[in-house]
């Protein structure tokens, strides 16, 4: 499941976990497991971002002017872009 | 007879509330030895039988990442406990599930008490316990711990599993190649002294377990065995693919053993998020769909803004003015108060505040497209085109903030982990259409373009996009090189906007809109407004006035641009301190030159179409504000930075408005 779901993000471009449970048949709750363990593996890492971590928005002066809706983003590492190439090797 | 009882289970699964409903007060309260987690332990009397109960760290799993997975897992391979009750929390069996098979990969004797069935049924998740027992070969027991459902028979199936010799739970395959390294490598092990079960041993160090790996490592025995060298060496160079493939088979045993056994509410395999995502995430149709959701957004500000609201706006701002006149002059005020309230603070700042239904109608609808998820999907279709000029996507989100404000939007660039992301980020934050700058577009809108004043503020907007593109794309290339860096976007599923969500959001900008009209723009208009009166005897708001004196020195700077009046100019220098200052200041200088006459009119005067959209573009991307470069020195911790900002984006911002006028001259449209 783990390289399917990989390469599924690979291909989608973004990241839409529902859709990836449809694509990949697996339950919600099991592809966002699955995102998990990439990032424990270190196939996957999640944008930390440089600053905002340490300072809680509900902190930031700043926090009511801005994004509402924070955007996460992941990173296919080159860990995660090495095994996409073998696994395409292998067809 | 007395027995051990562990209990071990993610947390928030309920173990906790098991554990205090199976031992009540009986417990005491330590800590497990050299480290610093705690350690819980109590008894039950069950029948004849004394259980010593110990609540084991919540862990999702078993590995050796933190203190409480090693703790768990130390006490269940070491502690010899009779029997390890796996708490599952039964509204997210299959995540539980993963601690679960490691668990029986240890060989431990378990019984599953699936706990919270209460949740799962209001949820109307469905559990065939029955199936997943047999798929798990161990006793699985609904409960309900905080009610104390269940207890009984979960005693009962635990003691009936202690006294019995070993589970008959199934083993999981890792794939032909992995089970028979496993083999071979477990069969090695056995000559070694181990506190640990062999096989467990040959697993963990296929998977990498640091600590296994030292613990096999540092064992005499097995330096000895060539045969033993050959295969460890064989398995560390195959590392990450064997630690991929045992997780992965974990994950494949849990979605087999839950494949019928756990019924979730039927949810539809393509939902409306994906179906609305295969249009508005088009590959060619996502950025021309999300032009035109910004142009209908823009004519709306106009048609309902403006055409509705504006005049009111406008007449009572004109109400008031005429109504604080008229009370000065009852009470006998100094003339120079009179002319300060109604030249000054009326024509100033009033000027800003007519155009605040504007503001309101834009930020309303900017707020519904952001509470509704689509925000994040404009980002995502910005994507590929950020990345081609050398921008990482989550770029595109700081600027969409610094539609908002610059200095929120300047704040936002925390999020993006590259410095050369963030210093790129940063410096093309100010070439977005602030609110502040709105009123400047607006004047001149009004003066020139009412029948296309949805058109121009897109056109303002996307001209702002663009030259941040471009110099994105010049810093990517020169001061600040490297790759980029490669993020996925993940999207929100939409959702329906909440009336109170996208009020908020709206009142959050305009009220940061009025607060500064109330205060830097009044101080800034007070400051002018002595300016423009001093030195005592020269006409005021006239060219010998201070104000006047100052806007003749830097005039001819902007000559070549076509706006080289010191009104003008004044104007612009103003919108360093803040950007709405500039249409204060030309309301206060104007309505000094002519009396009573409206600002829109004077500007419709002095300007020409050409001049105007001249101006538009340098008020769009020149200086950032006082308050942007303050924060643009914070953020990047250099004044030089700040310098730099404030010096080329005037550069930019110059020379683009003396193209459009220079351009336009020679097109015949002076």
């Amino acid at each position: 499941m783990l390289k399917q779901l990989l390469a599924a993000i690979n291909d989608a471009g973004y990241v839409s976990k529902p859709a990836l449970a449809a694509e990949l048949g697996r339950p919600l709750v099991l592809v966002e497991e699955g995102f998990a363990a990439l990032v424990r593996m270190g196939y996957l890492a999640e944008d930390a971002g440089a600053g905002c971590v340490d300072l809680p928005c509900g902190k930031c002066p700043y926090a009511s002017m801005c994004q509402k809706e924070p955007v996460q983003m992941w990173k296919i590492t080159d860990k995660g872009r090495d095994l996409l190439a073998n696994m395409q090797r292998a067809g | 007879m007395s027995i051990t009882i562990a209990l071990v289970g993610n947390p928030n699964s309920g173990k906790t509330t098991l554990f205090n409903a199976l031992t009540g007060s009986n417990q005491h309260v330590g800590n497990w030895p050299g480290v610093t987690v705690e350690r819980k332990e109590g008894q039950v009397r069950h029948g004849n039988t004394v259980c010593r109960v110990v609540d084991l760290p919540g862990a999702y799993s078993l590995g050796a990442f933190s203190e409480d997975e090693m703790v768990a897992r130390e006490f269940i391979l070491t502690g010899n406990p009779d029997v390890v009750i796996n708490v599952i929390d039964a509204t997210n069996v299959e995540r539980n599930l993963y601690l679960t098979t490691q668990l029986l990969e240890m060989g431990a004797k378990v019984v599953i008490a699936l706990n919270m069935v209460d949740e799962a049924k209001e949820r109307e998740i469905s559990i065939d316990e029955k199936a997943l027992a047999r798929r798990l070969g161990v006793p699985v027991i609904p409960t309900v711990a905080s009610r104390r459902n269940g207890l009984e028979q979960l005693m009962n199936a635990a003691l009936a599993v202690a006294s019995a010799p070993r589970n008959g739970h199934v083993r999981l395959s890792y794939g032909e190649s992995i089970d028979d390294k496993l083999a071979k490598l477990t069969n090695l092990l056995k000559a070694g002294r181990w506190d640990y079960p062999s096989g467990w041993l040959a697993l963990k160090v296929m998977e990498g377990d640091e600590y296994v790996r030292k613990i096999v490592a540092d064992e005499q025995s097995m330096q000895r065995s060539k045969e033993f060298l050959r295969l460890w060496d064989e398995i560390a160079a195959n590392e990450d693919y064997y630690q991929l493939e045992i997780v992965d088979s974990r994950y494949r045993f849990v979605g087999e053993v839950t494949q019928d056994a756990v019924r979730r509410p039927a949810v539809a395999v393509e939902t409306a998020t994906d179906k609305l995502d295969r249009i508005l995430t088009h590959k060619y149709w996502g950025i021309p769909i999300f032009a035109a959701i910004m142009f209908v957004v823009f004519q709306l500000t106009f048609a309902i803004g403006q055409d509705f609201l504006g005049e009111w706006m406008a007449s009572a701002v004109e109400y008031i003015g005429e109504f604080l006149e008229s009370l000065l002059l009852t009470v006998n005020a100094p003339q120079w108060l009179v002319d300060f309230t109604g030249n000054g603070i009326i024509a100033g700042v009033g000027a800003v505040v007519e155009f605040v239904p504007l503001i309101v109608i834009l930020y309303l609808l900017m707020g519904l497209l952001e509470d509704s998820g689509y925000m994040a999907r404009a980002a995502y279709v910005m994507d590929n085109t950020m990345r081609a000029v050398g921008l990482q996507g989550k770029t595109f989100i700081s600027m969409i903030v610094g539609f908002g404000c610059n200095v929120p939007g300047v704040m936002a660039t925390r999020t993006l982990e590259s410095k050369k992301d963030r210093m790129i980020a940063i410096l093309i934050n100010p070439f977005m259409s602030c609110g502040a700058k709105i009123p400047i577009y607006l004047v001149f809108i009004a003066a020139f373009f009412p029948a296309y004043g949805g058109a121009a503020l897109f056109a303002m907007y996307a001209l702002g996009i663009i030259v941040a593109f471009i110099m994105g794309k010049i810093f990517s290339k020169t001061l600040f090189k490297g790759e980029v860096s490669h993020f996925i976007m993940e999207l929100p599923p939409y959702r329906m906007p909440t009336l109170g969500t996208v009020l908020r959001s709206m009142w959050d900008n305009v009220s940061g809109f009025l607060t500064r009209a109330g205060t830097t723009i009044f101080a800034v208009v007070s400051l002018l407004w002595v300016l423009a009166v001093l030195p005592g005897g020269v006409e005021p708001y006239g060219p010998e006035s201070i104000l006047g004196q100052i806007g003749l020195a830097i005039a001819p700077i902007f000559k070549p641009a076509g706006f080289g009046t010191w009104q003008a100019s004044v104007g612009l220098f103003s919108g360093i301190a803040a950007k709405e200052a500039v249409v204060a200041t030309l309301g206060m200088v104007y309505a000094g030159v002519e009396e009573g006459m409206e600002l829109v009119m004077s500007i419709r005067e002095v300007f020409t179409p050409l001049t105007a959209v001249s101006f538009m573009v340098m008020t769009l991307l020149y200086t950032p504000c006082a308050a942007t470069l303050g924060t643009i020195r914070k953020e990047t911790g250099s004044g030089k930075w700040a310098l730099f900002s404030a010096l080329y984006s005037f550069g930019v911002a110059w020379a683009l408005a003396v193209v459009v006028f220079q351009v336009g001259s020679l097109l015949g449209f002076a």
